[in-house]
């Protein structure tokens, strides 16, 4: 059984054309979706409302930078300092190309960092190509391969 | 000059052993001796016994004489004190007028002859009356001292009275004189210090009126009755009767002056000037005559004074008008010290000067009459050595020690800054001015027998005096100072400034790139919604559209897609000021031949012509940056030359003696010169936005990053027949070239 694409992502119409996006990549894989970071931390750590999901981590999670309560970058920082999530691969997806951003995310050890262009048929390659290679290549180990990226320092 | 008929030879100066080097050393307070218009007792100050007496008295007649006075009243007398009066007395049918004073071993009474005399009648009460009122109206110091030369005239009689002042030097300047006919004038003359010994004049401060009652007379020795009194240990300092220096009567001999008083004029405490008094032939005055001289003198003094503080309060009031106008000017610009030679009368004005300089590090702004830069700067950089705040000659030369400097025989200078040399100088020129001494002072040498004599004459003798300039008041100095205060705080508080509006400038940086964020971010996302949206609709319902729709569809696709651009065009623009360049070498050949292959997967530059020079070349500059540029042109000649068939890119290689680059040139629509200056900027378009697509940031960009590398944009443009768009970039500062002769020195 494929493990399920965790999107994190509040605002709803991004949510919508990812969802699309992911949809025409004909990927298998489930996808969960969470609306901040709070609730996304409490999916992995199997807390909360999600105390009873299933065991086992996603494949890959395609976090949003600027989310309500805890960001993006919040989030990733938890993720890898938690030993039982530290191997999730995670793909920042947001509109900011600001350097900051890109490098802290780097610091903490993301895996990609996507900047979602503004004609959709891109964005929808870029999912595609994301989906592919994070949830159907299984996992490689974390930080070893990179994908189409922009914004690079 | 008239010489005085019965100048005389100088008869006691050759017969003394005492030259006028010794003069220093000559025993005045103590001379053992008096003049003859008295006698004089020395007594015990406790029980009044009589210790020594003049020798134009007998013992009987000093005992009789110490019967008449009221030993309480002598003994009662302060050791040091000036003498006391003790009125008229009348010995043996003989009316005496009588003094007392203590020293700090003896009493001593004098007996003088009492005289008649002109004027003789309440002269305090005449000073009083008259004398004060007009001293009080009287403007300036040389109407004082005439108004006090009349007035001692008038109380003494004599045939002579100068009013003189002493100057820095100890020199005597005659400032005013009353003369009967037949005495020489010696207005506006000099008398050398030479004339006056300096226990000479700690004696003019200590008694303040000397009479010499005739320069040719006997001295009477003191006598003692106790053989262990020595009298030459009496102390007759503050004695009226006190016999006078030999040399010193030669002296008044040789200037024809038979009799002589001076009254000293003291200031502060300080030796001010002298009222001196001459006569022909010989003359006394009585001792309340004398009181009065005294008082006049002390009339004369005060007035001085205030006359001295009056103008000095309101020179340095009109001097601190001007240092306001001044800082105010000043604070009101840039507060730059250059500005200060911008206002120069007020500059030059502030210290009566012809010219100024202001000396900053290597700088140098000048106005008026100065001398050369390189003098200056010579000058500049000894008075910043002197460690001084406040530097000022008005003989520059003498201490300088460097060869006279045109224009500045005298300077003044202030020192804004320790660290820094910041000076601000002015100058003065040199004025030839012609001193008139009272007989040459040069004068007073070592005669062929070993000894100095007193002068012999008192001819005019002129002397020129070269490399001064006017002298700088104590008001000007002042000034000077004031303004060097003001510029300091003027200078502190433009640093405050500058700190402040850095701190401003970091801010506002801070709140631009909070900015930039919400645009790349804000903004990004609506854009992205739209074009997506619009993108979904078409594929769904596309074949249910109508053409129209379908066509208002796409160009609202388009819109948001282009606005997307615009955003990380502005985003990029931005941020291309805050990074910091990664410079390296960059081969130029590789970027472009990469960059044609990136440009021709678009269908449109598939049809270019490219025509690349083969020796484009290397040039440091941030790799990613530069091909920004680069591209950013290449795309551009590719736009505008697409209505061409062929169109035809070529990129050559620009060697300039600034630096390399290359250059873009296309066969395109070009433009018209005369908006080559606005191709440059941000959202500058010369075309009609549906003709040629962009965001109109492209070529900005293009210009940041040069000249972010300390390079130069160029275009040119002819309508219809292309354009050329180039940069050069300096060299990096290791030429390889020079590395390989330094390689050769040091080998």
């Amino acid at each position: 059984m494929l493990k399920p694409i965790l999107l994190v992502e509040d605002d709803k119409r991004d949510l919508e054309l990812t969802l699309i996006a992911l949809e025409r990549s004909q990927l298998a894989n489930d996808v969960v979706v969470m609306r901040d970071g709070e609730q996304a931390l409490d999916y992995l750590r199997r807390e909360g409302p999600h105390a009873d999901r299933a065991e086992g981590n996603p494949a890959v999670v395609l976090l949003d930078l600027k989310l309500p309560k805890v960001n993006g970058i919040e989030v990733l920082q938890a993720v890898r300092g938690d030993a039982a999530l530290r191997a999730i691969p995670i793909v920042m997806l947001t509109s900011s190309q600001e350097e900051a951003d890109v490098l802290r995310s780097y610091e903490l050890g993301v895996n990609a960092y996507v900047v979602k262009p503004v004609a959709f048929d891109q964005f929808v390659s870029a999912i595609a190509d994301l989906g592919i290679f994070w949830a159907v290549l299984n996992e490689p180990p974390p930080g070893s391969l990179k994908v189409s990226r922009r914004g690079e320092p | 000059m008239h010489v005085d008929p019965r100048l005389r030879p100088p008869r006691l100066a050759e017969t003394t052993p005492t030259g006028l080097a010794d003069c220093a050393a000559e025993p005045i307070r103590t001379p053992g001796a008096i003049q003859p218009h008295g006698w004089l007792l020395v007594l015990d100050p406790m029980d009044c016994g009589l210790l020594a007496f003049s020798d134009n008295q007998d013992q009987p007649r000093a005992r009789s004489a110490i019967g008449l006075l009221d030993p309480q009243r002598l003994r009662s007398l302060v050791p040091d004190a000036l003498p006391v009066g003790l009125g008229a007395l009348v010995l043996d049918g003989e009316r005496f007028d009588v003094s007392a004073h203590r020293t700090r071993q003896h009493c001593v009474v004098e007996f003088e002859y009492a005289t008649d005399g002109p004027g003789d009648d309440a002269p305090l009460y005449r000073l009083t009356r008259s004398f004060l009122p007009r001293l009080q109206r009287a403007g300036e110091l040389n109407e004082l001292a005439r108004l006090a030369a009349a007035e001692m005239k008038c109380l003494t009689g004599f045939g002579r009275c100068l009013v003189y002042r002493f100057d820095a030097a100890g020199h005597g300047e005659v400032l005013a004189e009353e003369l009967d006919p037949g005495y020489d004038s010696y207005l506006g003359h000099h008398f050398p210090a030479a004339d006056i010994p300096p226990q000479a004049r700690e004696l003019y401060l200590l008694n303040r009126v000397r009479l010499i009652a005739d320069a040719d007379y006997t001295p009477v020795p003191l006598a003692a009755l106790a053989p262990e009194l020595a009298t030459e240990a009496v102390d007759l300092s503050q004695a009226q009767l006190r016999s006078v220096s030999p040399v010193h009567l030669a002296y008044m001999r040789n200037m024809g002056t038979l009799a002589s008083m001076s009254v000293s004029i003291v200031i502060d405490g300080r030796l001010w000037g002298l009222i001196s008094c001459h006569h022909h032939t010989p003359r006394r005055l009585s001792l309340p005559l004398r009181r009065a001289c005294e008082h006049l003198g002390e009339l004369l003094a005060l007035s001085i004074q205030s006359n001295e503080v009056t103008s000095s309060a309101r020179s340095s009031l009109a001097l601190r008008q001007l240092t306001l106008e001044l800082v105010a000017q000043l604070s009101d610009s840039d507060a730059s010290l250059q500005q200060l030679v911008a206002h120069p009368s007020q500059l030059l004005r502030l210290t009566q000067s012809r010219g100024a300089a202001v000396v900053r590090d290597d700088q140098l702004w000048t106005t008026g009459e100065v001398p050369g830069d390189d003098q200056i700067q010579a000058l500049a950089n000894w008075v910043a050595g002197l460690g001084v705040t406040v530097y000022e000659s008005s003989a520059l030369a003498q201490h300088f020690g460097q060869a006279p400097i045109p224009h500045a025989a005298g300077v003044l200078a202030i020192s804004i800054s320790q660290v820094h040399r910041h000076l601000i100088l002015w100058f003065r020129p040199e004025i030839v001015t012609t001193v008139t001494w009272a007989g040459d002072p040069r004068k007073a040498e070592p005669g062929g027998d070993g000894h100095i004599h007193p002068r012999a004459s008192f001819a005019s003798w002129v002397e020129t005096v070269r490399g001064r300039s006017l002298p700088w008041s104590a008001e000007e100095v002042g000034a000077v100072n004031e303004l060097r205060q003001a510029l300091i705080g003027i200078v502190l508080r433009r640093a405050e400034e500058v700190a402040e509006m850095a701190t401003e400038l970091g801010r506002v940086n801070k709140e631009l790139e909070a900015f930039s964020y919400t645009v790349s971010h804000d903004l990004r996302a609506p854009m992205r919604h739209i074009a997506g949206y619009v993108d979904l609709v078409v594929d769904a319902e596309g074949g249910q559209l109508s053409e129209r729709a379908r066509k208002y569809l796409a160009n609202v696709k388009e819109a948001s897609v282009f606005s997307g651009k615009l955003v990380d065009a502005l985003l990029e623009f931005s941020r291309m000021s805050r990074s910091a360049l990664k410079v390296r070498s960059v081969n130029v050949g590789v970027m472009v031949e990469g960059l044609v292959r990136e440009l021709s997967r678009h269908e449109r530059a598939s049809q270019v012509e490219w025509q690349i020079a083969p020796d484009l070349p290397a040039l440091q500059a941030d790799p990613l940056l530069l091909q920004v540029a680069v591209r950013n042109l290449m795309a551009n000649a590719v736009k505008y030359s697409r209505t061409r068939t062929p169109p035809r890119i070529t990129i050559r290689p620009v060697r300039r003696a600034d630096g390399d680059g290359i250059e873009v040139e296309d066969n395109g629509v070009g433009f018209q010169m005369k908006y080559v200056d606005k191709l440059f900027g941000v959202f500058q378009r010369l075309h009609a936005a549906e003709e040629f697509e962009g965001t109109g940031i492209g070529l900005a960009n293009v210009k940041r990053i040069v000249e972010r590398h300390g390079g130069t944009v160029y275009a040119h443009g002819e309508v219809g027949h292309g354009a050329r768009f180039g940069f050069v970039l300096p060299r990096p500062a290791a030429d390889p070239h020079l590395d390989s002769r330094t390689g050769d020195l040091l080998a």
